[in-house]
């Protein structure tokens, strides 16, 4: 994406860009702290079609979700660390998902997955290290696995996406 | 003796009264605060109750005032960057000197035409030149401009207008404050104010280094008494050296603004602008007798065609030669019409000089009517260029069916 950077005198910085989806995107940073993104017709580039000011608080929020770096511990759903091929994966155990209510034992998830579960975060009792086959997952847990990329793909889409939606 | 802090908290509470009114109607406070002082003031009658011809603090408000003009032009100075001119670009240059150039032949014209003389010719054209910064940044705003493809231009060519003002006012005051009238000492005071700026930018130049070590202060208390002791002496040394106050001002200005310490100071600064530059408008307003308005009305109106017609005409010289379209560039002269501030620091300088009455007057009507009519023209700029593009047959008129031509048959790309 090329962004056009510009000095405005007397109110601040503009940076320019048309997207790959061919909009052009104007935002302003005025002097004062707050932001402005404009967004131009696709006939008539002269023309703002539409256009949001944000305060300087609003626009970091606004910052931090477009570019996906809200962390917020209380609503996390899943993060994942990856050490070259091996993933390590923190997802929460929704109701409708698969192995809700279901033992480790009774999907083999070491056998079929070749994942490995860390651990149970438990909402209410203990938190599980190294749960063994018998242990239960409980909708509200989070477990802690651990694979290859490609399995850990594999088990998320079988046993614990499908009740995402 | 005992009342003037009631009288100036009058005068303050009109004054709010006046930003408070401008602002619920998202107007410039400028014309408001000038036409509230022209009302009231010496010569508005005795209410008894309450005095509103603030005689006894006139000479307080007068003094606020001026404290207006020196951080309205230290804050220019601060702004005003070199670098930044240079980086602007090749548009910018040619459409800043077009304007320029346009407006202050034009202007001198003028001022030879209504059988003035040469000094009072060269104030009006310094004047007619000046757009107001203030305004033209605040209408952008308010209009949500600030990402069309003119406003660059526009402010890029106020940037290269305030250098203008700058070295204009350096020169008209050496030639105006001079106490000799032979032409060898005005070449001198002239020369004088000539070397003084330069000065000033060598000092800027060679010295930011030195500047930034010593303005490396903490405590904003100690930092804001250092600046302000500055530019309170410097702008008084200069009007020993017969360079008006002001000018001072916006040097010491110039000399901080390279320093890393430029946003700091304009931070702080800015209120204090903003504070002082509406009693500025408002002692401009006491100072002007109403009746004499007459006087200038004529001079004035036709100063204001003139205006309008060669920023419309630059505006869309400029635009055109940086590729905008006519819509674009037929924006730039209406926005950038807007008179203010410096228009009636620059008449103060001829006033300053006693020179013809008439430009009181004449700097208030001419002001008052294109701080208005600058940012009317602005907001209805499509208007205005419908009834252009009738005329000029620029392009064929943007209608619906037009709009629908150009989605079922794309240009190729």
């Amino acid at each position: 994406m090329n962004i056009n950077e510009c000095e405005l005198p007397g109110i601040g910085r503009k940076f320019e860009t048309i997207t790959a989806n061919n909009d052009r995107i104007v935002i302003i940073i005025h002097d004062d702290g707050n932001r402005e993104v404009y967004h131009y017709d696709d006939n008539d580039d002269e023309e703002s079609i539409s256009g949001v000011t944000f305060t300087d608080q609003e626009a970091r929020q606004f910052a931090s979700i477009m570019g996906g770096m809200v962390y917020q511990p209380k609503t996390l759903e899943s993060i994942n660390l990856a050490i070259n091929d091996l993933i390590i994966e923190w997802h929460k155990i929704d109701v409708k998902s698969p192995i809700a209510n279901k033992t480790i034992g009774e999907y083999d998830v070491r056998n079929n997955y070749n994942i490995t579960i860390i651990a149970i975060i438990k909402k209410e009792t203990e938190n599980l290290l190294a749960p063994g086959p018998d242990s239960r997952l409980v909708p509200g847990d989070t477990i802690i696995l651990s694979g290859a990329r490609k399995d850990v793909k594999r088990i998320y889409q079988d046993l614990l996406a499908k009740g995402r939606d | 003796m005992d009342h003037l802090i009631f009288e100036v908290g009058t005068a303050l509470l009109i004054v709010a009264f006046a930003a408070y009114f401008a602002g619920k109607f998202k107007l410039s406070i400028i014309p408001f605060l000038i036409i509230l002082g022209m009302v009231v003031g010496p010569h508005a009658p005795d209410l008894g109750f309450i005095d509103l011809r603030f005689i006894d603090s006139a000479e307080i408000i007068t003094f606020l005032g001026r404290i207006g003009v020196l951080f309205l032009l230290f804050y220019l100075g601060l702004e005003f960057s070199v670098d930044k001119l240079i980086k602007s670009g090749k548009n910018i240059v040619y459409g800043g000197t077009v304007y320029v150039a346009m407006n202050f032949i034009l202007g001198l014209g003028y001022g030879f035409l209504v059988g003035l003389g040469f000094y009072e010719a060269l104030i009006i054209a310094g004047m007619v030149s000046v757009s107001s910064s203030a305004i033209v940044a605040k209408v952008l705003v308010d209009l949500r401009r600030t990402g069309n493809k003119e406003t660059e231009l526009i402010l890029g060519i106020i940037l290269f207008d305030d250098i203008f003002l700058a070295v204009f006012l350096s020169v008209m005051s050496g030639l105006l404050l001079s106490d000799n009238s032979s032409t060898l000492s005005t070449v001198i005071s002239v020369l004088i104010s000539i070397g003084y700026m330069l000065l000033f930018f060598v000092i800027a130049r060679v010295g930011t280094k030195y500047l930034n070590r010593f303005l490396n202060i903490k405590s904003n208390e100690v930092f804001i008494i250092v600046v302000f002791a500055g530019l309170f002496f410097i702008a008084g040394f200069s009007e020993t050296i017969h360079v008006a106050e002001a000018i001072g001002a916006l040097l010491f200005g110039l000399m901080l603004s390279e320093t890393v310490h430029s946003e700091r100071i304009e931070k702080l600064v800015v209120p204090y602008r903003d504070f002082f530059g509406a009693i500025f408008f408002f002692s401009f307003g006491l100072s002007i007798d109403p009746r004499t308005l007459g006087d200038a009305i004529w001079i004035s109106l036709g100063a204001v065609i003139l205006t309008v017609l060669s920023n419309v005409i630059a505006g869309m010289i400029a635009g055109r030669n940086a590729g905008l379209s006519h819509k674009a560039s037929s924006n730039i002269g209406l926005t950038i019409m807007a008179r203010g501030e410096f228009t009636i620091i620059v008449a103060n300088l001829g006033i300053a000089a006693q020179l013809s009455p008439v430009l009181k007057p004449f700097s208030a009507l001419y002001v008052l009517i294109l701080a208005i009519l600058g940012p009317f023209l602005t907001k209805e700029s499509s208007k205005v260029f419908n009834l252009l593009n009738k005329v000029f047959k620029w392009q064929e008129p943007i209608t619906k069916k037009s709009i629908k031509k150009k989605i079922e048959s794309p240009p190729d790309a």
